[in-house]
């Protein structure tokens, strides 16, 4: 029955999300309403056509070749290196003509298969040797893309990847002793593999001066948001979209457009409705389903979720200045084209994984 | 009992759920902080990112001669300029150079779009343009998206050069003009006004002159390359500045000079305004706009001096015209009266010092009292009165008509006249005045040097038997509120005496300037050469008549009518040797001038 309470407000909180996100982007980028409807199709559309194509494919097929996914996916990365599209001083695009990809960011997708499949062989038993050749795979699969180099969504990806490996029952002591040696290790690897653009980032979070360039984008941000104070300017009010004052406000920063706009009761819609959908999501997967003893579909869809939820967070916690800008898209408000057909297959994973238990 | 997979499962996807909610509600106060609490501040620094203002150049007040003549005045001009926020299409570049085919070349065009789009700064492309320059522009402005255009005022003078000196002119601000200003203008901003008076009227009624700026206020992008006018303050224009110039006057004096070099100063005896002052050469304001510097070091290299105002800061010897001053110092003192007299025989034997002193007339003018002393202008006269002078009691007189002191309120730049006492000369030449210094002071010659201003402010003084009040160059239609006296103390009879004098001197047959022949015109004056070289042989006399450069400099105070003084002159022709032939004509033509317009 897919016509559940917890479905229906997963499907509105997405609906009243995704309006919201293209009638952000219409206002960000173009003042032509034609825009904001091609956006608002693209998304509609894409998010049910991916999610029907994933309804109707069998759910076992998909995991039972999911090291070949992930290995097809490694390989686009290293492609990147190769025939890939230079923007901004960094190779993350492949070009199709007709959109150009980031192949790096479906790791987060195919990694999780491949991890399922190989989980599921074992029936979610977690040994030594398993958990510690999981998390090499983990680190080694992030390496390519942070050469590429893009630290941010590496760091992004091994985060995801270990939520990953927690949902799926990985000892907590792993988690211990990753964090441990991630404290030990940190001073080396900011001396030897960090670029000085990388440095100024992180530095720039720890200290309050406003003098490093990287601050700018940062306190321009803040001052979007502020400015929005409790009713925001309205609808295309944004004076600092306006008047250029922040970049990338088409991407990364969409939020705090959002935020000037539409004030702090915007940001609370939002924030409800983010609520709203990650508990309603994750309330469907509690039930436990007598017919079946394979979770597989589970662990994909709280993970899908998670990975939503969390990246929402994440950029606003980023646009709001608390932690380091990481470059992580918004989701259903960063018009791109591989984050939105990346959040869309998700959301085909989420809707297909709750019905396929249902069966 | 061993956990399942499920409940194991279940356990993580509620911690995770605890976490997602206290990271929303720590998502929702950080907002809230930044939104709410720091809202305000916030919004108020992006208001300073977007707001952005311009100054609007107002125009200047204009300079007004007495008889209503436009002296200077701010013109409209136009410029046409890349526009920052649209890149100029090739048809409108095109289209640019064919209507201005003269002043642009495409490739100049294409230059100044990089440059302007290089430097974020809208490049002037034509400058100056005026009403029918710029309408060829305006007529196909849809066509020439791109290009904008901005007005502006530019300052324009009359062409006759005969009022640079005094009207001055305008140049852009430097350090010294700022520690000029900054005393006297209250509300002087010198990275803001840009343009301000160097010299002349331009200079003392800059407050005045200058107006209050407009402003135009902006939002402005990141880049600076859009800008948005939301509101707009006009200017205020400057106030209007009237002369007591009188243009006519003016400029036939000028012309009178012609290309004599000199200068012609006239005072208005109602209130001591100065309706005509003249320096020539000179040039006009407008002459030095847009002057290229090998254009302007070679004005400033000329020998002539166009730029050298003579009539506030030429200094020369008064020659003789000091004689009925120095009068009004002797009667004053008791030293001499109407009817001594002296032997005159063309020499002055100093005995004390041993010296004898040639005078200017061969064979000299026998028995001679102080009014024949005048009228045909004695020296061994004065200079044997001379030797009476107290020192102290002549530098107080000195001090009292003015050496080393402001002659004219707004007159820019002037040179005060030295008082020659023992400070001056102790500086200057490491002794004590001696008595033969004061022998060659008292027939206007050694170190006496006085402005031709100061001579026309003496003139007018004998005129107005001692009354004065500081010259001055605006229009003022009041008489003089209190009249000012010099402290002497000589009678009404002396006065008269001494203005009979100066009659004789234009009107007698022996006076020095009977060939002024005044007509119409009641003049009263006393003419006067300064020595620029004393010749004791023939060869070094004819040496004289071939450079004229050497020649004595020929000067003509006066006043008239005599009978009720209205107008002092002081007339100053360098090389022109002779005050009662050359000076005491362009004397006489300047105040027929004045008489006839009133």
């Amino acid at each position: 029955m897919l016509i559940n309470i917890n479905n229906f407000l997963l499907a509105l909180s997405l609906f009243f999300i995704v309006v919201i996100g293209s009638i952000t982007v219409y206002s960000v980028t173009s003042i032509d309403l034609n825009y904001f409807f091609r956006f608002l199709t693209i998304s509609v559309f894409s998010i049910i056509l991916v999610s029907t194509f994933f309804y109707f494919v069998n759910f076992n097929r998909i995991i039972s070749i999911g090291w070949i996914i992930f290995l097809l996916n490694i390989l686009l990365i290293i492609s990147v290196e190769f025939f890939g599209k230079e923007i901004n001083g960094s190779k993350r695009w492949l070009d199709f003509g007709f959109l150009s990809l980031q192949p790096s960011e479906f790791l987060k997708i195919t990694f999780a298969i491949f991890v399922i499949q190989y989980l599921r062989y074992f029936d979610f038993k977690f040994t030594v040797i398993r958990s510690v050749l999981l998390l090499a795979i983990l680190v080694a699969s992030a390496l390519p893309i942070i050469i590429q180099p893009d630290l941010g969504t590496g760091i992004v990806f091994i985060a995801f990847g270990l939520l990953l490996l927690f949902i799926c029952g990985l000892k907590f002591k792993y988690f211990f002793i990753l964090a441990l040696s991630f404290l030990v290790l940190s001073p080396v690897i900011y001396s030897y593999g960090l670029s000085d653009y990388q440095k100024g980032r992180i530095l720039n979070w720890f200290s309050s001066e406003d003098t490093l360039a990287e601050s700018w984008n940062i306190l321009q941000s803040k001052i979007s948001i502020g400015s929005g104070e409790l009713l925001g300017e309205g609808f295309l009010g944004s004076k600092q979209n306006e008047f250029n004052f922040l970049p990338e406000a088409d991407t990364d920063f969409i939020f705090s457009i959002y935020a000037e706009q539409f004030g702090f009761l915007g940001v609370a819609l939002i924030l409800i409705l983010l609520g709203i959908f990650i508990f309603s999501g994750l309330s469907g997967f509690r039930q436990k389903n007598i017919l079946a003893d394979d979770y597989s579909a589970y662990y994909l869809g709280i993970y899908f979720l998670l990975v939503i939820t969390f990246s929402f967070l994440i950029n606003i916690f980023m646009v709001s200045g608390l932690i380091p800008v990481v470059g992580l898209p918004l989701p259903f408000f960063t018009k791109g084209g591989s984050s939105l057909l990346c959040f869309s297959i998700m959301l085909g994973f989420i809707f297909s994984a709750k019905t396929y238990l249902k069966t | 009992m061993k956990k399942t997979n499920f409940k194991i499962l279940q356990d993580r996807t509620w911690l995770l759920s605890i976490v997602i909610f206290l990271l929303l509600v720590f998502a929702l106060s950080r907002f809230f902080y930044l939104q709410i609490i720091e809202g305000r501040n916030l919004k108020v620094q992006r208001e300073a990112n977007i707001n952005t203002f311009e100054y609007i150049y107002p125009k200047r007040g204009r300079i007004i001669s007495s008889d209503g003549y436009v002296l200077a005045e701010d013109i409209k001009s136009y410029s046409i300029a890349v526009d920052l926020e649209e890149k100029p299409s090739v048809s409108s570049i095109d289209l640019l150079v064919k209507i201005y085919p003269e002043r642009l070349t495409r490739s100049y065009v294409e230059e100044s779009i990089k440059l302007s789009i290089k430097g974020v700064s809208q490049e002037v492309l034509i400058d100056g343009l005026n009403q029918a320059g710029i309408s060829k522009f305006l007529v196909r402005n849809g066509e020439l998206a791109g290009f904008s255009v901005i007005e502006k005022y530019n300052r324009s003078y009359v062409d006759h050069p005969s009022m640079f000196h005094v009207l001055g002119h305008l140049g852009y601000v430097n350090n010294s003009d700022i520690n000029f200003f900054r005393t006297r203008i209250d509300n002087f901003k010198p990275n803001i006004w840009q343009l301000v008076g160097k010299s002349g009227i331009e200079r003392v009624y800059e407050a005045k002159l200058q107006g209050v700026h407009g402003k135009k206020f902006f939002n402005r992008n990141a880049r600076g390359n859009r800008k948005v006018l939301i509101d707009e303050e006009s200017f205020k224009e400057g106030e209007e500045v009237v002369l007591s110039i009188n243009y006519e006057a003016q400029s036939k004096a000028f012309d009178l000079l012609g290309n004599r070099k000199g200068s012609i100063v006239v005072l208005d005896l109602k209130n001591f305004s100065i309706p005509v002052s003249v320096s020539t050469p000179s040039i006009s304001a407008n002459d030095l706009k847009g002057i290229s510097t090998v254009g302007y070091k070679a004005l400033l290299d000329d020998s002539s001096r166009p730029l050298f105002n003579r009539a506030f800061m030429g200094l020369y010897p008064p020659g003789s015209t000091i004689k009925p001053i120095l009068t009004i110092f002797a009667i004053s003192n008791n030293l001499t009266n109407w009817t001594e007299t002296i032997d005159d025989d063309g020499f002055f034997r100093f005995e004390e010092e041993n010296r004898v002193f040639n005078a200017w007339k061969e064979g000299g003018h026998g028995i001679t009292n102080l009014r024949k002393a005048i009228v045909e202008s004695s020296n061994p006269f004065f200079m044997n009165l001379a030797t009476r002078y107290d020192k102290d009691k002549l530098t107080a007189f000195f001090t009292d008509i003015f050496f080393d002191k402001t002659i004219c309120i707004d007159c820019y730049p002037q040179l005060f006249s030295p008082l020659i006492d023992d400070v001056w000369k102790q500086k200057n030449f490491g002794s004590n005045i001696f008595k033969g210094d004061i022998i060659n002071i008292g027939i206007g010659q050694g170190y006496l040097l006085t402005s031709p201003l100061h001579l026309a402010l003496m003139a007018g003084i004998i005129a107005k038997k001692g009354e004065y009040n500081i010259p001055f160059l605006i229009q003022q239609n009041e008489p003089l509120e209190e009249t000012k006296k010099i402290n002497t103390n000589i009678s009404d009879d002396d006065w008269s005496r001494i203005h009979e004098a100066m009659i004789g001197v234009v009107y007698s047959k022996n006076g020095t300037g009977y060939r002024i022949n005044p007509g119409e015109l009641k003049l009263a004056g006393k003419s006067g050469t300064s020595q620029l070289k004393k010749f004791t042989s023939r060869e070094e006399y004819e040496e004289i008549r071939e450079n004229p450069d050497l020649r004595d400099h020929a000067i003509f105070i006066g006043f008239a009518p005599y009978d009720d003084p209205r107008y002092a002159i002081s007339v100053l022709v360098e090389n022109g040797e002779s005050g009662g032939a050359v000076a005491g004509p362009i004397a006489k033509e300047v105040l027929l001038e004045l008489i006839n317009a009133d």
